[in-house]
């Protein structure tokens, strides 16, 4: 799946397990891993013995109150777009950058052409595109809209304050 | 009124070609059916039951002569000659091309309009009174804060989607002509006993399927506050609100099954964290957004004139309009002035191209160029000057837009229902005729005085049914039309959600039935009470007994 990070595509070397990576017979994939969160919470004595970087991948249904106060421990946080419609991911975002977060923020799932800038602009500095999702002229979504409003948790100067 | 810099202009021409380019690949077969309804939406473009009507932002109710001159050449170029003001105080065209649609949007970027966020699940539209900066009893001018939330809210980069739509209401006088209670939230200018001006808020009003009048979340905030409450409002709702049923995902949902309280406590905490970051408006930009609102340089020798007496005493007819479609300006010597969109036989809100033209002259020439929309779906010219109004009711009328009708009962307010709107689940703009026919004789409908009545097509509630003193709800009986009515409802400052009156009538007694229900009120009226402060004190039981009283 392409991941785009500073509007290009660039190589991704993680891999996002799921409940069968964690069947009973199953043996963890080495290297570096994304785990959905409520799978990191159940397998937690199985990951310590992991051989590689652990990332997390959240969703507006996880309670992440705890995780606030761990975050420094991963690397990435990869917060999923379950369906379009589902926004919350942007707060989620947005709150990870406000509680001090420093690693990669990727966007995972149902993500089109229109929200990425909505996500470079909320703090995501990765966004995974499904393959089918992806196509090349995409990148120029990004530059699309110059001018903003609003600050955000990127840099500008909300327009009050210019 | 507020003007474009350029930081506003390039946002609008860039969003044309943005759309432009969406268009184009989707008509190329590169975008699916499902991509691209997300991204018109956006664009206030949707998909009806004959085309697709395309909605352009009126921010706040506020349209210059340009502008509307500009809608008149779209309604003329890329329509049939007309256009429907909604009760956002928006504009429709109801027949656009979709492949039209980006010359359209072109168009209203060279006169500062555009269709962002008119639907989708965003922020839309904040509205306010029609009487902003023109009526005596207000605290403060609410436009310049509806400026400053339209810049805020306009492509919000974390707010684009939400769990459902989102629409705020500013009122600024203790009379609420902006229906802020039943609003997602509703913003009260008040002033506190420091003497300070900031808002009370309101939170979780709304109409549809769950009518719900709004909660007080917070007594007094500071005008410095205003953005970043209003953030950490509209973030508790998009973390919280529900996404698994498009029903009970809007706010008021929320707020109703944590309770107010528990509500009030999620947003103070995110508050907390916002409060002192860069979302705190400074006094300087409140200033200066308050420039683009000063009062005009009226003329001191407008309250010398005398003709307009003269004029009341001669003409009956001008007399009857004087008295029902203007209202008192708190400048002596002006009054503001309503155009009726709610003529007889015709469907509400709807103007045609050279109504739009006409207007915008007269706005030229009488109101110092400026036009408001009102969200009973009239216009307003605010300023003129008594010595002119005689001229102004002649030119009105010859245009059809002087009906005296303002406020009783045939200024009804009612959606386009099942003749254009693919929800919906009855018509309403035949039965908006019947009403029309059977209440013909304007002297009638005076004496009743104010009444609202508010007709949907389905239980969306575009018409606000709910809160009409009378309301008029379609529904769909085994593939007939009915009609269920409601009585009791107000949107103002006491605002009350209306009653069911009983089983639903057949769509050719509906009319019947209003006039069943009027004579129990004119039977039971003190002098002077209105319709709805007679039924607050008799209640609903003489109505349904009167009305469903079996035949004889």
């Amino acid at each position: 799946m392409p991941l785009l990070i500073n509007r290009e595509v660039v190589a991704d070397n993680w891999s996002l397990l799921n409940e069968e990576s964690f069947a009973p017979e199953a043996t963890l994939s080495s290297g570096d891993i994304i785990v959905p969160y409520a799978l990191y919470l159940e397998h937690k004595a199985r990951l310590a013995e992991h051989n590689g970087q652990i990332a997390l991948q959240v969703n507006g249904d996880d309670d992440l109150t705890e995780l606030q106060e761990n975050l420094d421990q991963f690397p990435m946080i990869a917060i999923d777009f379950p369906i379009f419609r589902d926004g919350r991911g942007f707060s989620i975002a947005r709150i990870l950058v406000r509680a001090g977060y420093k690693g990669e923020i990727r966007a995972t799932g149902d993500i089109g052409r229109d929200r990425l800038a909505y996500m470079e602009r909320c703090g995501f500095t990765a966004i995974q595109v499904a393959d089918d999702q992806f196509k090349p002229e995409m990148l120029d979504a990004f530059g699309e809209i110059s001018n903003f409003y609003q600050s955000a948790t990127d840099n500008i100067r909300a327009v009050y304050h210019q | 009124m507020y003007q474009y810099n350029e930081v506003d202009q390039q946002l609008v021409n860039e969003r044309v070609e943005q759309y432009r380019d969406q268009t184009r690949r989707y008509l190329a077969g590169e975008l699916s059916e499902d991509d691209f309804l997300a991204l018109r939406l956006m664009n206030g473009l949707y998909v009806q039951r004959h085309a697709p009507m395309l909605r352009v932002a009126g921010p706040y109710g506020m349209y210059n002569s340009t502008q509307l001159r500009k809608l008149a050449h779209i309604a003329r170029t890329y329509d049939k000659g007309y256009a429907h003001f909604t009760t956002r105080t928006n504009i429709q065209f109801n027949w656009p091309k979709l492949e039209e649609v980006p010359d359209i949007l072109a168009e209203l970027a060279s006169v500062q309009m555009h269709a962002i966020q008119t639907s989708g699940n965003c922020i839309r539209n904040t509205t306010t009174d029609q009487f902003a900066g023109v009526i005596e009893d207000e605290i403060e001018d609410p436009r310049p804060y509806c400026e400053i939330i339209r810049q805020w809210s306009s492509l919000h980069p974390e707010f684009a989607y939400l769990p459902r739509k989102f629409k705020i209401a500013v009122s600024a006088s203790p009379t609420d002509r902006a229906a802020t209670q039943v609003h997602d939230i509703g913003l009260h200018i008040v002033k506190n006993e420091a003497g300070e001006v900031g808002f009370e808020v309101l939170v979780g009003g709304g109409l549809g399927r769950t009518p719900v009048i709004g909660k007080q979340i917070r007594p007094f905030l500071a005008k410095e506050d205003l953005l970043s409450y209003l953030e950490a409002i509209v973030r508790v709702y998009n973390l919280n609100g529900r996404r698994d049923n498009k029903y009970k995902a809007r706010i008021k949902i929320l707020v109703q099954s944590m309770g107010i309280d528990q509500f009030r406590e999620l947003v103070d905490a995110e508050w907390e964290q916002i409060r002192d970051t860069d979302l705190k408006l400074p006094s300087t930009e409140i200033d200066r957004v308050k420039t683009f609102f000063t009062p005009f340089e009226y003329d001191q020798t407008a309250k010398d004139d005398t003709t307009l007496e003269q004029k009341l005493v001669e003409d009956d007819a001008f007399r009857t309009w004087y008295e029902r479609n203007t209202v008192n300006h708190k400048v002596t010597g002006y009054r503001i002035t309503y155009i009726s969109l709610k003529p007889y036989l015709k469907p509400a809100g709807d103007v045609t191209d050279q109504q739009l033209d006409l207007i915008a002259d007269l706005a030229d020439k009488y109101s110092f160029g400026e036009i408001r929309a009102t969200h009973n779906q009239n216009l307003v010219l605010a300023d003129v000057k008594n010595s002119e109004l005689y001229a102004v009711w002649q030119i009105l009328t010859d245009a059809n837009l002087a009906r005296p009708n303002i406020g009783t009962l045939t200024d009804m307010t009612v959606c386009p229902g099942g003749d254009f709107c693919a929800l919906a689940n009855a018509k309403t703009l035949g039965i908006a005729d019947q009403i029309n026919r059977k209440f013909e004789d304007m002297d009638y409908v005076h004496d009743l005085g104010d009444l609202k009545l508010n007709m949907s097509g389905c239980i969306n509630a575009c018409s606000h049914h709910h809160v009409g003193h009378i309301g008029i709800l379609g529904v769909d009986k085994k593939g007939e039309d009915w009609y269920q009515i409601t009585l009791g409802g107000d949107d103002g400052s006491n605002a009350a959600l209306g009653k069911v009156m009983g089983k639903s009538v057949a769509s050719d007694e509906v009319a019947d039935t209003l006039q069943k229900v009027i004579e129990v009120y004119v039977e039971n009226r003190f002098e002077n009470e209105r319709f709805i402060d007679t039924f607050q004190r008799i209640g609903m039981a003489p109505f349904k007994e009167y009305v469903y009283a079996p035949a004889n």
